[in-house]
């Protein structure tokens, strides 16, 4: 039963991490209908500039903050120059999936040649450790998950309280509606783009944080959980991302738990299988999403 | 033997078995349109049942390795077996993409599934010996009892066979009726079902074919290099395979086989002469980066895939739509 209890404990550390990339990669789907695969590397250019914050003295959440802001640029850079170019002049999807696969191999291995292959840490994390309801999680943990809550919670004001908000939600809804209300839905995009970024960001160096140590594949490899969380909450759906992170979270540290810790990725793997045979809209998402995700 | 001699040896040997998995994946991708990004796991099928089926059982090889099977069968007898592996996996994998879903959704959805394959096998390692993988001890089959010259030729001229069987089976299926057919999926697969083309049993066959093709590319792959580990069937290899399709030319055979000689051969080999060329050399010692030409080569790969996606995605041989002559009446 303390086991139980731990690992969820684990799980819902792990969850905020993983609902932090969510969140920014179906805001990106949402966006612009694109699978952007070059968020797993964007993570790990994160990690990387948090850590050569770090190495100069920046307290960790200062250089996530830092980093969060540099890949927010880099994705709108992204999508502005090279993907919405290309959806714009109707390449197939799957065409701009292979390119957003691509460029993440090239941002990775120029990764590599610059900060070498081997593996990196932030350091030791000194912080007591916090006994909740028989959880213990350190202090780097609770942190990221108020800060995980801090932002989904801003986002969630964003999204309903402010006009910004209620354009992307136009935008991500029917973008030719938008534009006829008049909303410049290219600035909208970007601004889109810059938000999830900057969570992408975030949730790469929170990543660098919690694991002991990393390497270049870091990014890539958290991105399938991240997927996973997005299409089981409804991919499009930023709230449905929130709680499918809880969800593929709590799984996976329950399976690593309770049988063999290698075999925990494949919790997420077969989570995201799953969903995408069974029922790809998602939990959460709405019947008329389908057709987006149909042939 | 020469090191020049030897290395020429090594690259017909990798150009032979890169053609094959290339025509495995166009067939998949260029002619029937399946967006199967986890073809490396039929190559790794192939090369994993090649091995199992060459080496002896476990206890004999002094129990170092941990593996299924172990039966210590002759060359063509593995070769087979691998191809036939690829199928099943081929087929399995195939499985997966029959929901009708978008093509990227269902290209994400075959790399998730080979992303499992890799975390299975490496974590099971009384399957296939995990993370170690499998090395082949038995003297270079076949033509053991030979010297070592002529033996290495002599893998030259069985790739050679492989191929030239392989073209023409190739053949069969990429033109004819089946190829058109093929091709009409592709292009508009309602259309195809709406004048009763079987879409499921097609899209398996091909999945079974294209597999063959893999699992036989592996296992003569294998047979070569002695050993194959999970670390050899990264997602990366099947982008590489992949550029060679899209730059090359999807759809047809001459544009995938030419695509394949420039990336597999040109691009892949050819960063390990840059090791030479100063520039790079003081680049390297200023990054304290030992292999930097091989990440150089996967960040060519890569760029290589989105320029030809941005400017010509047709690749460099574009397929040839067939013209039918004479007026309509």
């Amino acid at each position: 039963m303390q086991l139980l209890i731990e690992a969820i404990g684990f799980g819902i550390a792990a969850g905020a991490v993983l609902a932090l990339g969510a969140v920014g990669f179906s805001v990106q789907f949402g966006m612009s209908n694109i699978l952007n695969i070059t968020y797993g590397s964007l993570m790990t250019l994160a990690a990387y500039i948090g850590l050569f914050a770090i190495d100069r003295g920046v307290n960790p959440w200062a250089a996530l903050a830092l980093a969060g802001i540099a890949v927010g640029i880099a994705s709108v850079a992204l999508h502005r120059w090279l993907l919405a170019p290309l959806a714009r002049r109707g390449t197939r999807p799957f065409a701009i999936v292979i390119v957003t696969v691509s460029a993440g191999i090239v941002l990775q291995y120029v990764i590599v040649a610059v900060a070498g292959p081997d593996a990196q840490s932030y350091g030791e994390q000194s912080g007591q450790t916090f006994h909740l309801l028989g959880m213990i999680m350190s202090a780097s943990q609770v942190t990221i998950i108020v800060l995980a809550t801090v932002l989904m919670l801003g986002l969630h004001l964003l999204l309903t309280r402010t006009t910004l908000g209620r354009a992307m939600r136009a935008t991500s809804s029917n973008r030719i509606l938008a534009q006829s209300c008049g909303i410049d839905t290219d600035l909208i995009s970007d601004v889109a783009w810059l938000i999830s970024g900057a969570l992408c960001g975030a949730a790469g160096v929170a990543l660098a944080i919690t694991t002991v140590s990393f390497d270049f594949s870091i990014g890539p490899i958290f991105l399938i959980p991240m997927i996973a969380a997005a299409v089981l909450g409804g991919i499009g759906q930023p709230y449905g991302a929130m709680v499918g992170g809880l969800v593929v979270g709590i799984a996976t540290e329950l399976a690593a738990a309770f049988s063999n810790p290698a075999y925990s990725e494949v919790v997420a793997f077969g989570i995201l299988i799953v969903m995408l045979l069974v029922r790809p809209r998602g939990l959460f998402g709405a019947a008329w999403a389908t057709r987006r995700l149909m042939a | 033997m020469g090191a020049w001699e030897f290395y020429a040896i090594v690259l017909l040997v990798y150009l032979g078995t890169d053609l094959l998995a290339a025509w495995g994946l166009n067939l998949e991708f260029g002619v029937a349109g399946i967006a199967n990004l986890a073809f490396i796991v039929t190559i790794a099928a192939g090369a994993y049942a090649y091995a199992i089926f060459t080496i002896g059982p476990p206890a004999a090889s002094g129990s170092f390795q941990e593996y299924v099977g172990g039966f210590n069968l002759p060359f063509p007898v593995a070769i087979a077996a691998g191809a036939v592996a690829g199928a099943a996996a081929g087929i399995v994998i195939g499985i997966t993409g029959l929901k009708r879903l978008r093509q990227d959704y269902q290209a994400m959805a075959m790399l998730v599934v080979s992303l499992m394959a890799a975390t299975i096998v490496s974590a099971d390692t009384p399957f296939l010996n995990g993370n170690a993988g499998l090395v082949i001890l038995s003297t270079f089959a076949p033509f053991s009892d030979q010297d070592p010259e002529f033996q290495r030729w002599a893998y030259v001229g069985i790739v050679l066979l492989a191929c030239i069987g392989g073209y023409f089976v190739l053949r069969r299926f990429t033109t004819g009726p089946i190829g058109r057919t093929l091709r009409a999926m592709r292009d508009d697969e309602l259309a195809a079902q709406a004048i009763g083309k079987d879409i499921v049993g097609l899209r398996l066959m091909v999945q079974g074919v294209g597999g063959a093709f893999g699992g036989l590319s592996g296992a003569l792959l294998v047979a070569f290099i002695s050993g194959w580990s999970p670390s050899a069937w990264a997602y990366v290899e099947t982008l590489a395979l992949l550029t060679a399709v899209i730059v090359g030319g999807m759809g047809n055979d001459r544009g995938v086989s030419f695509g394949m000689l420039l990336i597999g051969i040109v691009i892949l080999q050819g960063v390990q002469f840059l090791n030479d060329v100063p520039v790079l050399k003081s680049i390297e010692e200023q990054l304290n980066r030992t292999a930097l030409t091989q990440d150089l080569g996967w960040i060519v790969l890569g760029t290589l895939t989105i320029v030809f996606i941005w400017l010509r995605p047709q690749g460099i041989f574009p397929e040839r739509r067939p013209k039918y002559g004479g007026k309509p009446s």
